[in-house]
């Protein structure tokens, strides 16, 4: 008796172990794929970076080329979701979501960087699903809102680096106020959603402090214009010229040049 | 951000804080059955167990009206969505399969399945996909179950009932062996079927205390193994 009670039971249970291991398996893929998501939307926001700051130090002001080379890269993880959509259909979507999540995220905070420095624009909640998207207009990863206004948060994060190369350099002061107008809108729009989204509120204290670095450097700038009180283009010119000058003497200094440290002081 | 975008997430959200509510007010109904359940299934403690079928009968009712409000929740969950709110309302779900497996071996000394459960708790089939009873909500209730069996061996022995303590000791001694065929995460059912040990432990002891001062009659596989021994025959 004991024994029939004891076999009926654990056959039961082996029905379960295989049912949770199924989940526990697929679980583990995906987040490994979510994982590699990351990895590479990480990768397209140091490309655009390094370029953005190429482009500026070279004086350029086209960035919809860099754009471009961006996008073509987040074709290949636009591909990892496309990989996936066999796992999360049904129902499984909302039971795995939490695994895909951090990867989500952070693809859409690259996009977001690649269509910025396209349009100038925050990317929309509709563009970021036709990202995710198939030809013929199939829906292969449904984004959750939740997502979405976290990824696009971490964007101002991104700008507020690329503010900080860019005032730096010729054209860079309009460059920053720019960015940072764009950092106050986004943050004035996602406020009221913060009740609503778990984890929102500690993303706009990140956006607060990238937006204070961006305007403390726009006020060091402002406060130093004013002093030398001459035009901005004036000014311009007179910091690239030091920036020749010291640049030879920095390349002197790699000759083992010394002397060449007068030169800094005409 | 884009107006017409802002508009849409407003409203979405705006829904969604909606259904969050309405699925809360029924979660709340669903709580107020299971913690009165849960309060009359404590008289377990201190019934004799010839008076055992009247508590049982007078949870039963408790147990089926719990399909009222998981009703109502599987018509406000979303086609595909019930992993999204699940968390909401799991906590008195796995109460309710306490509830019911308790009874189910009070009654019958039997494990209760996925499926009777179900159907006790008035879930439907056609719910699937908005609201079911998954396999981990119903082992967290079998573990509260085994919580509970391991106080009534104790409160048993005080009220002179020493056959519970035995009746107990062999059903979870099958739920431990089947639990441990389980590769389970490091979670919170991991956790709790560590516990399961100390719950064993102490029904282990209770039956030993028994089984020393010859309290209760042999177990029947024991006793089956007596009778056909040899020393016996003789006699």
């Amino acid at each position: 008796m004991a024994n029939t009670n004891r076999d009926a039971v654990l056959k039961v249970f082996d029905g379960f172990r295989v049912e949770l291991d199924e989940y526990n398996d697929r679980r583990e893929r995906l987040i490994k794929v979510s994982r590699d998501i990351t990895n590479a939307s990480k990768k397209v926001i140091f490309l655009l970076h390094r370029l953005a700051t190429a482009k500026i130090e070279s004086g350029g002001t086209d960035f919809k080329s860099i754009a471009k080379q961006g996008r073509d890269k987040l074709i290949e993880i636009q591909a990892l979701f496309a990989s996936i959509r066999g796992e999360l259909d049904g129902e499984r979507f909302w039971s795995f979501q939490r695994a895909v999540s951090p990867g989500l995220q952070e693809y859409i905070e690259a996009l977001s960087f690649v269509h910025y420095l396209e349009s100038g624009r925050l990317v929309t909640f509709r563009e970021v699903q036709a990202s995710l998207t198939d030809e013929s207009g199939i829906v292969y990863f449904p984004l959750p809102l939740d997502d979405y206004l976290l990824g696009v948060s971490d964007l101002t994060g991104e700008l507020m680096r690329y503010a900080i190369v860019a005032i730096s350099h010729r054209g860079g002061r309009n460059k920053a106020k720019e960015v940072c107008d764009f950092v106050r809108n986004c943050k004035a729009d996602f406020e009221r959603f913060t009740p609503f989204v778990k984890f929102l509120s500690k993303k706009q204290a990140v956006t607060s402090q990238s937006l204070e670095k961006i305007e403390a450097a726009a006020y060091t700038i402002a406060i130093r214009r004013s002093e030398y009180g001459a035009s901005a283009e004036a000014l311009e010119d007179l910091v690239s010229g030091y920036e020749s000058s010291s640049g030879m003497e920095r390349q002197g200094r790699g000759r083992g040049d010394v002397e060449g440290d007068d030169d800094m002081f005409p | 951000m884009d107006p017409d975008d802002l508009a849409t997430i407003n409203t979405a959200l705006d829904a969604d804080v909606d259904r969050r509510e309405k699925i809360k007010d029924q979660v709340n109904e669903l709580d107020k059955t299971t913690r009165s359940m849960v309060g009359v299934l404590n008289k377990i403690h201190s019934t004799p167990e010839n008076e055992m079928v009247s508590v049982i009968r007078s949870v039963r009712p408790l147990l089926e009206s719990c399909s009222i409000a998981l009703e109502a929740i599987a018509n406000l969950v979303p086609q595909h969505q019930f992993w999204r709110w699940r968390d909401m309302w799991c906590h008195s779900l796995r109460t309710a399969v306490f509830s019911a497996a308790l009874l189910e071996f009070l009654e019958k000394g039997k494990l209760i399945s996925v499926a009777h459960t179900s159907e006790i708790l008035g879930i439907k089939p056609e719910w699937n996909e908005r609201l079911y009873l998954q396999v981990e909500d119903y082992l967290h209730g079998l573990i509260s179950v085994v919580n509970e069996l391991s106080r009534l061996a104790v409160n048993s022995v005080t009220m002179g009932d020493f056959d519970q303590p035995i009746r107990i000791s062999m059903f979870v001694k099958d739920l431990f062996a089947g639990f441990s065929m389980l590769n389970l995460k490091n979670n919170d059912l991991r956790r709790r079927f560590d516990s399961l040990k100390y719950d064993i432990k102490k029904i282990e002891e209770v039956v030993y205390d028994i089984s020393l001062r010859r309290l209760a009659p042999l177990p029947p596989s024991a006793s089956e193994e007596m009778e056909t021994s040899p020393e016996r025959r003789k006699n």
